[in-house]
């Protein structure tokens, strides 16, 4: 690994990964990692296809369980913690193919993220008149009040991608881990999407992201990871990772090719 | 001719509770079984058991009934909880053959295949339902509270969580459900309530025998559910209507040789079932779904 400055005013460690590997029938979709999420920051995963970045998020969620290595979370082992429970102590995600709720309305979709208990009573989601509430705001907030009671099926794809942006904000989560959340978004949209992020950073949300379009990268993020094959090459400020030859080379080389 | 309707008015209100407490785990939860009649047996042969050898105490034999199939219903829940889609239709199966099995071979309890006959009529507080027409009364009762029951689950937060459940399984669990439990829920519910129907059925019928419990009873009650709307409030029931009528219809038309009656109500059945699926794959009662 690439050795960065390290940047004065580090946050503290939300989440740890500590030489985290994960072999599938021997082959080594995560090699070694080792990375901090730090607090209320924007790091963005960069790295060709096949780099394992969807796959760390899938260990960290808990629905890979790692062949080796650790994740902490605040300080504490979530290896082989169900993913339902590594939910509820405050990490959340979208997925790349975003996986709605996808025959329930869009309010539906959001107001069921808040009643996480099996049960009737939803005690530690306040009342009903309050969820409600909640869910307005939220889809307010994202631009899909006028759709609250069309099927998710029937949105259209960059309401989709507000849409499991929505579900994510119901969740009373630290950290949001995001997949590809921005491609083929216009423009337009794509602006919306990045101020509604700065938003929730700013009110205390830490967000790891995967992002492939380097101008979104650029953007977006407070620090850069890169990967490449499974391991990861370089951590550090954007202008650092962005700036060595070597990293881009990588990058293009295998997109171009 | 009018003991005749209240019979099929009797059998409708049961396959109806047969057909919603199915589409519960079909339509909600995406618990395709094929196992359903298993909890209809157990409830029937609960009650049948109970009623020759202890108490004709309808209210008693219900609690029985639930608690039997709730506790069974873990068998469903199991293999619910690990695989999904065709795999579990496969797990359902194997359970159903294996309970038919059970219900022809245990003699002691079930009858053998001779089933268990001379079940006297239920009582509530001592009154006795020994006539159709107040059977009926008690069976639309149950239908309307069981209708009345499910629509509320559905339409609360357990419903909503059965419903992301059944739409992206790994979804849910990243938003914090215990699937697990939220699965086990909703069939132990569906079991439960299934077994009611049972109890209603020996108790009206007086006699009970293997036949009404093999895979060809949990297939009609999915054709149910299917014909009238998987995850509609009204579907099933409709589904049930026209299912339980048909046959009986069939039977009215002139120029049918009576022999003949069994495969030509077979083939309108295919038939009907073919065309359904070309012109309204979502049931009679489904809303056009967006594509997938």
């Amino acid at each position: 690994m690439l050795q960065m400055s390290k940047s004065p005013a580090l946050t503290a460690t939300l989440l740890e990964i500590a030489n985290l590997t994960k072999s599938f029938d021997g082959v080594k979709a995560v090699e070694d990692v080792s990375l901090h999420l730090r607090e209320g920051i924007i790091t963005t995963l960069v790295g060709p296809n096949g780099a394992g970045k969807t796959t760390l998020f899938n260990l960290i969620t808990g629905h890979l369980r790692p062949t080796a290595g650790d994740i902490r979370w605040q300080g504490e082992s979530i290896v082989g913690t169900a993913p339902w429970k590594i939910a509820r102590l405050g990490v959340a995600r979208t997925f790349q193919d975003l996986r709605l709720f996808s025959h329930m309305t869009v309010f539906e979709n959001v107001l069921t993220v808040m009643e996480r208990s099996a049960w009737f009573w939803q005690s530690e989601a306040g009342s009903g008149a309050e969820r409600h509430q909640r869910v307005h705001e939220i889809l307010d907030a994202t631009g899909l009040l006028h759709k609250a009671d069309v099927r998710a099926n029937d949105l259209a794809y960059a309401e989709r991608k507000f849409l499991s942006v929505a579900r994510i904000m119901a969740t009373k989560a630290k950290m949001w881990l995001l997949d590809e959340p921005a491609s083929g978004l216009d423009p337009r949209s794509y602006e919306r999407f990045v101020a509604l992020l700065r938003s929730e950073v700013r009110r205390g949300i830490t967000i790891c992201i995967i992002e492939h379009n380097l101008e979104i990268v650029v953007s977006i993020s407070d620090r850069i990871s890169f990967l490449d094959q499974g391991r990861l090459l370089a951590d550090g400020e954007p202008e650092e990772i962005l700036g060595n030859p070597e990293l881009s080379s990588i990058y293009f080389g295998e997109r171009n090719s | 001719m009018f003991a005749y309707l209240v019979n099929l008015a009797t059998l409708v209100c049961i396959n109806a509770i047969l057909a919603i407490t199915l589409n519960f785990i079909m339509g909600y939860a995406g618990i395709f079984s094929l196992a359903h009649a298993v909890f209809f047996g157990v409830g029937a042969y609960v009650a049948a058991f109970i009623a020759l050898q202890w108490t004709d105490s309808l209210l008693l034999q219900l609690l029985a009934a639930m608690i039997v199939a709730g506790l069974i219903s873990a068998a469903l829940a199991l293999p619910a909880l690990r695989v999904r889609g065709d795999y579990f239709v496969a797990a359902s199966l194997g359970f159903q053959v294996l309970a038919a099995t059970v219900f022809s071979e245990w003699k002691s309890v079930t009858g053998g295949i001779g089933g268990l006959v001379g079940v006297p009529p239920a009582s509530i507080g001592g009154h006795a339902f020994g006539d159709p027409v107040e059977f009926l009364g008690l069976a639309a009762v149950t239908l309307a509270l069981v209708v009345v029951l499910t629509t509320a689950i559905v339409r609360s937060s357990l419903g909503r969580s059965l419903k992301a459940i059944r739409d992206s399984e790994s979804a849910a669990l990243a938003f914090g459900k215990n699937v697990a439990l939220i699965k086990t829920l909703s069939v132990f519910y569906s079991a439960s309530i299934c077994a009611v129907a049972g109890v209603l059925y020996a108790d009206y019928l007086g006699f009970i025998n293997v036949e009404s419990f093999t895979i060809d009873a949990s297939t009609l009650f999915m054709a149910m559910v299917i014909v009238g709307g998987i995850g509609t409030v009204w579907g099933p029931i409709v589904g049930a209507v026209l299912l339980t009528l048909l046959p009986a219809a069939l039977t009215y038309l002139p120029f049918l040789p009576r022999t003949e009656i069994g495969s030509v109500q077979q083939m309108i059945y295919g038939f009907a079932m073919v065309l359904l699926m070309i012109f309204k794959p979502d049931g009679l009662m489904g809303v056009k779904r967006g594509e997938a």
